[in-house]
């Protein structure tokens, strides 16, 4: 019982630095302190998210920022732990990609938006390519660090019974690092989420960045919050989601901290 | 050769040639279009880097997106300790940072366009917190782990509470905090060239988008490989400088990747 308690408290804890933003914020509205066409009222703000979250074109615009965030972070996975079991799997093509990915892996990925404007044009691929770049890269790290930390010991048994090393790969010790993969994974959704946002804001005629971008060309600060808030929520709705599926995925596995 | 190739600092260059390489060979055999030979684009890089103007835009972007990390330093790694530390102000934190979490910093520019103008106040602003989330988390990770015998040892010689978390926690957790610091430098490094193409005024991004914009496209390429190495070296001059400050810990992770 005390322990429920203790947690009770800490969600009320922690909603006292949520509350005193708002309050913040409602202050500074009220008191006039901040003009409505700098700072609009929160109630203002959440009133039209409502109204906006049950507009047909609004939840358009969500849905293509949604399919180009699937599409991004559906590659990236596959190509992610694809090259992650390839460079566990041979040394060869480990020695090929590690450098590679050591040299690729700190470049800010936006200053290649440009370059996928040029060679895959304005529509959804240049988004879908600057998604899939920036999110590769934790998941297949992530799987590359958690497939090499494999106990070899279960290798060497399943080796040891018949099985064949490439499929040992698979079998075993990609199994064997799925919690290291789903959080990977997990990294690399959030990844998405925001690069898919300023991919839109950058050059687009739909979707939630383009959304902003137009509310902030013609000064209409509710509308500018709208999609931010959309966004986040977005975000932490798909962060909960996976969480949820991990936990059925790694049930049996030594839970972790 | 195999011994060259095992030698520091060879793979990745290795890896650069390679990669330029396929550009070269993508743009000139297999002819895609928007992209221009590698050679083109990197023959204007003397231009780009002996004009006045664009080393002080490339100098402005650096001095920003140095005290924007700073002060992100200042202010996240006390409150990582302490949340660290101390149960109420961890629950006190949390959520706070879980909803923050998944909003696009840069995108957060135009609003405070609005407040701070489009000058250096805001894109500091952005960049400031762009990293503070990773360094918080961080610093929160590495001064829970940090073994409580030291510090109740340190608590019967007499230490005080505020003494213990800098001359204790702090360096015990250093190098998860520059675990940390690395995944907001890269982020930092993100959020400046974003940050510049939203308010375009000054700095390596307007650089980048106004060759966009006029069609200059080998400028373009040109610019995206000096962000590109400007991210690599200051990335190995972290690693230098970790190697120097917590060389007696364990590396953790060869490399560390970042949100935006």
């Amino acid at each position: 019982m005390s322990v429920r308690l203790a947690a009770m408290r800490d969600v009320l804890v922690g909603l006292i630095p949520i509350a005193l933003i708002l309050g913040l914020w409602q202050a500074l509205t009220a008191s006039g302190v901040a003009p409505p066409s700098l700072l609009p009222p929160p109630g203002a703000v959440f009133a039209r998210l409502i109204q906006q979250l049950g507009s047909l074109t609004y939840l358009q615009h969500a849905a293509t920022t949604l399919l180009r965030l699937f599409a991004g972070f559906g590659i990236a996975v596959a190509l992610g732990v694809a090259l992650a079991v390839a460079a566990i799997g041979s040394k060869a093509v480990e020695s090929a990609l590690m450098p590679l990915v050591r040299v690729l892996a700190p470049v800010p990925k936006v200053a290649l938006y440009p370059a996928f404007i040029l060679t895959l044009g304005f529509e959804d691929a240049s988004k879908i390519a600057l998604v899939v770049a920036d999110a590769v890269f934790p998941i297949l790290l992530a799987t590359y660090q958690g497939m090499s930390a494999v106990e070899p010991k279960l290798a060497w048994v399943a080796q040891a019974v018949g099985v064949t090393r490439a499929r040992c790969v698979f079998t075993v010790v990609l199994p064997a690092a799925l919690p290291s993969v789903l959080t990977g994974c997990r990294i690399g959704l959030v990844i998405s989420c925001i690069v898919v946002f300023l991919a839109e804001m950058i050059t687009s005629t739909d979707g939630l960045g383009h959304l902003l971008v137009r509310a902030a060309r013609n000064f209409q600060t509710v509308d500018m919050f709208v999609p931010l808030i959309t966004i986040s929520l977005l975000g932490l709705l798909l962060n909960a989601g996976f969480n949820a599926l991990r936990k059925r995925l790694l049930a049996g596995f030594p839970e972790e901290k | 050769m195999g011994r060259v190739a095992t030698l520091p600092g060879v793979p990745p260059l290795i890896a650069c040639l390679a990669l330029l390489v396929a550009w070269e060979f993508a743009a000139r055999v297999l002819g895609i279009s928007g992209l221009p030979p590698a050679s083109d684009a990197l023959a204007q890089l003397p231009a780009i880097l002996s004009d006045p103007e664009s080393l002080l835009n490339i100098a402005a972007s650096l001095k920003r997106m140095a005290i924007g990390f700073a002060l992100a330093l200042v202010a996240a790694v006390p409150i990582g300790l302490m949340m660290g530390r101390s149960r109420t102000v961890a629950a006190f934190f949390n959520p706070l940072l879980m909803s923050i979490y998944p909003v696009p910093k840069a995108a957060l520019m135009p609003i405070i366009m609005l407040w701070l103008g489009i000058g250096d106040a805001s894109k500091t602003l952005v960049i400031f917190l762009g990293v503070s989330l990773p360094v918080i988390y961080h610093s929160y990770q590495g001064s829970r782990a940090v073994e409580e015998k030291i510090l109740w040892s340190a608590a019967a010689m007499g230490m005080r509470a505020p003494a213990r978390l800098f001359r204790i926690v702090l360096p015990a957790a250093l190098p998860e905090i520059l675990v940390g610091c690395r995944t907001g430098l890269v982020l930092a490094l993100i959020t400046m060239v974003t940050s510049e193409m939203i308010a375009r005024q000054a700095g390596v991004g307007n650089i980048l988008f106004n060759a966009l914009d006029m069609a200059q496209y080998d400028t373009v390429y040109a610019m995206i490989v000096v962000i590109g190495v400007l991210g690599y070296v200051l990335d190995v001059a972290f690693e230098r400088l970790r190697l120097h400050l917590v060389g007696w810990a364990a590396p953790t992770h060869d490399i560390v990747v970042g949100t935006t």
